[in-house]
């Protein structure tokens, strides 16, 4: 009737116009969980796919130009979790944007691969280098496959060749490093860590990876350098627990090894007693109010104080 | 040669820990009760599995301080560190390589008849019926594989049932290794939360144990 307002209508578009606000909201914060993925570079890719499969299958048409992206990221993810027919939904929405692509070529080729298909990979990977010799993704990716086929080795080889044409590349030095300490050829591992540290002085990780091959060395010269640079780590971030174990671990050490001289002990002996307190004291804030983390602190006093006793 | 059985609890975690960090070697230790019931025919029975690391095996100095605190919670907790498990991070390498038979020495120093436990990644999936591990022991200073009739399972119907429900669950996300603590010491690498939920779902009792 004229000058009635309709409640169910008005109800229905109010219940309406808030779902579509809820959505949108789910909606946006879904996708930038996805950017801050790919940002942050995890391989975190159950959560990718959680994620990713809901906005490509629910959303696409919001999606404008981050869609590509987007499929790329779903499919590797997919591929890690063997869900091939996702993986190809995604590749074959990128084959028909992008046809001849070399990006989406090599996203053929990992596929291949996650089917264990190497030769069918390799093969891609050719095509693109005989097209494009400086395309260092699919150099990667044929380093990837001679790792996944157990021919550490030749991937060391590879890798060594591609760094002396790349030299920049920190992706690849840090992999470098990895295989040699697989390898146990800790002065090779070493060398790629001092390359990294070079370029990046501010890095607290690359210092306290560094201070733990020097440590696995072994050695008093070696057990100071690591008792250094995992000092040197900690004065870059001094949250990290594993440069304050190592340091507390490698002044320990050196203090109780019959080598060194009564200074370099003194020394030592300070420089554990200030890592323990630390570590104390970091459990302590971590344990406040939780009962598995009262054992944690008990564990760790009871650690450290064994490890006292064997240095007199 | 004496019998090694293995708790749902051990099992399941081993397995949780692979699952979490499919791309990754991982490892940890394996623990056993103090004393066992009868001191002339000793039978292991793995209570527990500890995961540690998902990062550079190869490295000691977090291992070292994985050791120390490992070694000191199972003495307060009745039990003692008798065993070492790694999953390779090739999907078909189940051999025991430099860092598997490394460690595995030097738990067996401190525990006679310890064993080291090689994951077998190609059976991880719960498709396969039969357990996804090979057990080793020492013989003649080698790392030997251990005759499967003395491999017990404290319950193999209700581990692979237990496993099942907890990988449906996804509760590998629960679990912390000692990596894991390292970057956040508020995280309890004796997982206390999973053992609780594992023993809601598994038919026998565990052991008994403080945690």
């Amino acid at each position: 009737m004229e000058g009635t307002v309709d409640f169910t209508a008005w109800n229905k578009s109010v219940f309406a116009a808030a779902a579509k606000v809820f959505l949108c909201f789910l909606f946006s914060e879904m996708r930038d969980k996805l950017r801050k993925w790919r940002d942050e570079n995890n391989r975190n890719s159950e959560q990718i796919v959680d994620v990713g499969e809901e906005l490509i299958n629910d959303y696409a048409s919001k999606l404008g130009d981050d869609i590509w992206i987007i499929y790329e990221q779903v499919m590797i993810a997919a591929l890690d979790l063997s869900r091939d027919n996702l993986a190809m939904q995604c590749l074959h929405e990128l084959r028909k944007q992008f046809p001849g692509s070399h990006r989406v070529k090599r996203l053929t080729g990992m596929r291949f691969e996650s089917l264990e298909r190497y030769d069918d990979a390799n093969k891609m990977y050719d095509g693109i280098l005989q097209e494009d010799p400086t395309n260092t993704a699919a150099r990667k990716r044929k380093i990837a496959i001679l790792k996944a086929l157990g021919k550490t080795t030749e991937a060391i080889r590879e890798l060594n060749e591609y760094l002396e044409q790349f030299v920049g590349d920190q992706e690849a030095w840090h992999e470098l490093a990895e295989l040699y300490i697989n390898e146990h050829d800790y002065a090779k591992a070493a060398f790629c860590l001092e390359e990294l540290m070079m370029t990046n002085p501010h890095n607290h990780l690359y210092c306290q990876h560094y201070a733990e091959v020097k440590y696995t060395q072994g050695g008093l010269e070696n057990l100071e350098i690591s008792r250094k640079y995992f000092s040197q780590a900690l004065k870059l971030n001094n949250r990290n627990m594993r440069a304050l174990f190592g340091l507390y671990m490698s002044a320990s050490h050196t203090a109780s090894n019959p080598k060194a001289n009564a200074k370099i002990k003194k020394d030592n002996m300070r420089y554990a007693t200030w890592a323990a307190l630390q570590i104390n004291k970091a459990y302590q804030l971590a344990g406040r109010g939780k009962k598995e983390s009262k054992n944690s602190l008990k564990v760790v006093e009871d650690m450290l104080e064994a490890l006292q006793i064997t240095q007199s | 040669m004496p019998e090694v059985e293995i708790s749902p609890r051990a099992y399941v975690k081993m397995q949780l820990h692979a699952a979490k960090f499919p791309w990754r070697a991982v490892n940890g230790l394996l623990l056993a009760q103090r004393s066992g019931p009868d001191p002339s025919q000793p039978c292991l029975l793995l209570t527990d599995a500890m995961p540690l690391f998902h990062t550079s095996l190869a490295l000691t100095p977090m291992l070292e301080v994985a050791l120390n605190q490992v070694d000191l919670w199972s003495a307060a907790n009745n039990q003692v560190i008798a065993g070492y498990y790694q999953a390779n991070d090739q999907l078909t390498d189940r051999s025991p390589n430099l860092v598997a038979t490394k460690i595995g020495d030097r738990v067996a120093e401190h525990m006679r008849g310890a064993v080291l436990i090689m994951l077998d990644n190609g059976k991880l999936s719960g498709e396969y019926s039969g357990p996804a591990v090979v057990v080793y022991e020492r013989q003649d200073n080698r790392w030997t594989p251990k005759d499967k009739n003395l491999v017990m399972w404290r319950d193999w119907a209700g581990t692979r049932q237990a496993l099942r429900e907890m990988m449906a669950a996804r509760a590998y996300r629960l679990l912390v290794d000692f990596d894991d603590h390292l970057d956040d010491i508020r995280r309890d690498w004796a997982n206390g939360a999973v053992n609780q939920r594992l023993g809601e779902l598994t038919l026998t009792p565990d052991v008994d144990t403080d945690s």
